[in-house]
């Protein structure tokens, strides 16, 4: 995060404005209260308060190297208290040296000097307390912003991928060529047609509700993932076989709802369909604590398929990827001559 | 009478045995063979000869445009399909029908009487090449089938380097040969990708990254020299253009 003060001139002129309104007020006090002159009343008040508005911007960083979600309390207290005390200190030993050599025929003032330390120190604790805060309040409601931008951003792509996954159940080569299945099985097995409406009904209902929440376990969406097989198997038989290396463990690992359907989509029609021979999908997983991967590998003939580069599926999930988890490593391709290997990471404990 | 004689060309099972499902019945056509892809369907046109071929489009490795495309003598043709794309070309084509998957028996057998009817007239099909534009305008192809002798191959394109003009043929010339194929220059300079190919001259489409050097050749005119030695002659146009795709 950039410093907030000094990010613009809008926010250093405010900053700016209050250390004025600040050095009015000391101004007013020793006038009217101590009766001193103009020339000292001026010249304390523009000296310790520049100096701390100048320490008020370097406050920033212990405020930034101290995350208030990343420290725990005492570590939180023990930074603030070392920081403040520097602060506090470096504040009145200069203050105070440039004050006592400017006015050292003034034994009164001198006097009053010393006797006003204890107080100083109050004050300039008072003072590190309200900036840190207000750099505290500044965090969280840039925190809060970045979120806000970033849960629509996603709800948008949610939306897109909604669409594009309602789009692809729509499209010819799976929604009507399934139908047509149907169709002819209603002859030959009215049981097994009854089977795939269900299975088709099943897969389209789950496609079409999924996206409202975010995250969704393996297993929700590896239940999804076969019903949408096993449609494909019975389009093409013998021609599509799928290997599932599934860890139990990891079924019950979150994922981002519909996230595997392109990528399982994409392998069936570059396996399946560009193949007259039998053709694999080995979908894997492989789980931590802190993260589930999920590995689909399909065959491919790289004769015949275009080199444009990846396709609207890919690009979906690795954009989803990135602002679901705000990391650009989780998406992973590997080519080689007849084997294509998707892999995607998802982290554990958000 | 004589029975028609039908194939299905279709690569889902389900899909053949609907048809034979549907054509149970019927006395007047006898299904002669069934076929998973367009390389079966070619030797089972060229062999068996059939009056009648249920067409698929959408098959691995070779599609229903691209199968018809290499035959010499083509047989009357019934789409079923479940695009809708593609209708345009293939009455084209002049197919007789094209059934939208799932289609139902009444629906088939409306394409079939129309079948039946111009099977008896004997009426000639039309297999001017000039019509065989089977993809959209804008639609960028990525393969290219061809015919030499009997054997059929599919080249992406990818592999093609240049593309000659031979009055009705064209001649491509890839990293592996060259195959004739009656096809336009026109054809090829809108569907080949404009960022991998272009005309450069009335009778050559190049390959950009085939381009080795460019020399003047006579007045207005200039020569490309290709990686492994050929050359290819440009005109002025194609000069110009050329030289603002590759930047110099």
């Amino acid at each position: 995060m950039l410093h907030p003060i000094l990010k613009n001139t809008q926010n250093l002129i405010g900053y700016l404005i209050i250390w004025l309104v600040i050095t009015s007020i000391h101004v007013f006090i020793l006038i009217y209260f101590y009766n001193y002159g103009i020339t000292i009343s001026l010249s304390e008040s523009l000296v310790f308060n520049i100096l701390f508005s100048v320490l008020g911007i370097g406050i920033w960083y212990p405020v930034y190297y101290t995350d208030l979600e990343k420290n725990n309390v005492i570590n939180f207290i023990t930074n603030h208290l070392a920081a403040s005390s520097l602060a506090v200190g470096i504040w009145l030993w200069i203050g105070y040296l440039i004050l006592s050599s400017m006015f050292s025929a003034s034994a009164d003032y001198i006097l009053y000097l010393d006797a006003s330390i204890p107080w100083r120190v109050g004050l300039g604790f008072l003072f590190y307390v309200l900036i840190i805060s207000n750099y505290y309040l500044l965090i969280y409601y840039q925190n809060f912003k970045d979120k806000l931008t970033r849960e629509s951003e996603l709800k948008a792509l949610i939306k897109e991928s909604e669409l594009s996954s309602l789009k692809s159940q729509i499209n010819p080569h799976f929604l009507f060529n399934s139908l047509n299945s149907i169709s002819s099985l209603t002859m030959v097995s009215p049981e097994k047609a009854q089977d795939m409406v269900i299975n088709l009904s099943d897969f389209l209902r789950y496609s079409l509700s999924q996206p409202k929440e975010a995250l969704t376990t393996l297993n929700k969406e590896l239940t999804n993932i076969e019903r949408y097989l096993r449609i494909e198997k019975i389009r093409f038989g013998n021609r599509l076989h799928v290997d599932k290396q599934i860890d139990e463990l990891c079924l019950k690992a979150y994922l981002p709802g519909l996230i595997l359907q392109p990528i399982i989509e994409n392998a069936v029609k570059y396996g399946v369909y560009e193949s007259t021979e039998q053709s694999s999908i080995v979908i894997s997983t492989f789980c931590s604590k802190e993260l589930l991967e999920v590995s689909i590998i399909n065959d491919y003939n790289p004769d015949f398929i275009s080199k444009k580069g990846e396709g609207i599926g890919i690009r979906n999930v690795s954009s989803r990827l990135k602002i679901q988890y705000g990391r650009e490593d989780l998406l992973k391709i590997n080519k080689t001559d007849n084997k294509y290997e998707v892999i995607m990471r998802f982290p554990q404990n958000l | 009478m004589k029975k028609i004689k039908a194939i299905i060309v279709e690569d889902e099972e389900l899909g053949r045995l609907l048809i034979r499902n549907y054509l149970k019945d019927e006395n007047e056509i006898e299904i002669i063979s069934e076929c998973e892809n367009g390389f079966e369907g070619i030797k089972a046109i060229q062999e068996l000869k059939p009056d009648l071929v249920f067409l698929d489009i959408q098959m691995p490795k070779l599609n229903g445009f691209e199968m018809l495309e290499i035959l010499d003598d083509r047989p009357e043709i019934i789409f079923t399909t479940a695009f809708n794309q593609y209708a345009i070309q293939a009455f084209e084509l002049n197919a007789i029908d094209y059934l939208l998957k799932p289609f139902s028996k009444e629906r088939l057998f409306e394409a079939l009487n129309k079948a039946i009817k111009r099977i008896k007239a004997h009426e000639p099909i039309n297999k001017n090449i000039e019509k065989l534009t089977q993809h959209p305008i804008d639609e960028v192809i990525e393969r290219i089938v061809v015919k030499s002798n009997s054997k059929i191959s599919v080249i992406p394109v990818e592999k093609i380097r240049y593309i000659e003009a031979q009055d009705d043929y064209v001649m491509i010339y890839t990293s592996e040969g060259k195959h004739l194929k009656q096809a336009t220059m026109k054809y090829y300079e809108q569907h080949l990708d404009s960022n991998q190919f272009m005309r450069v001259h009335r009778s050559y489409i190049i390959r950009f990254d085939q381009v080795v050097q460019l020399e003047p050749y006579g007045k207005d005119s200039y020569i490309a020299k290709l990686k492994d030695g050929p050359t290819v002659p440009i005109s002025k146009s194609g000069f110009k253009n050329l030289k603002e795709k590759l930047n110099f």
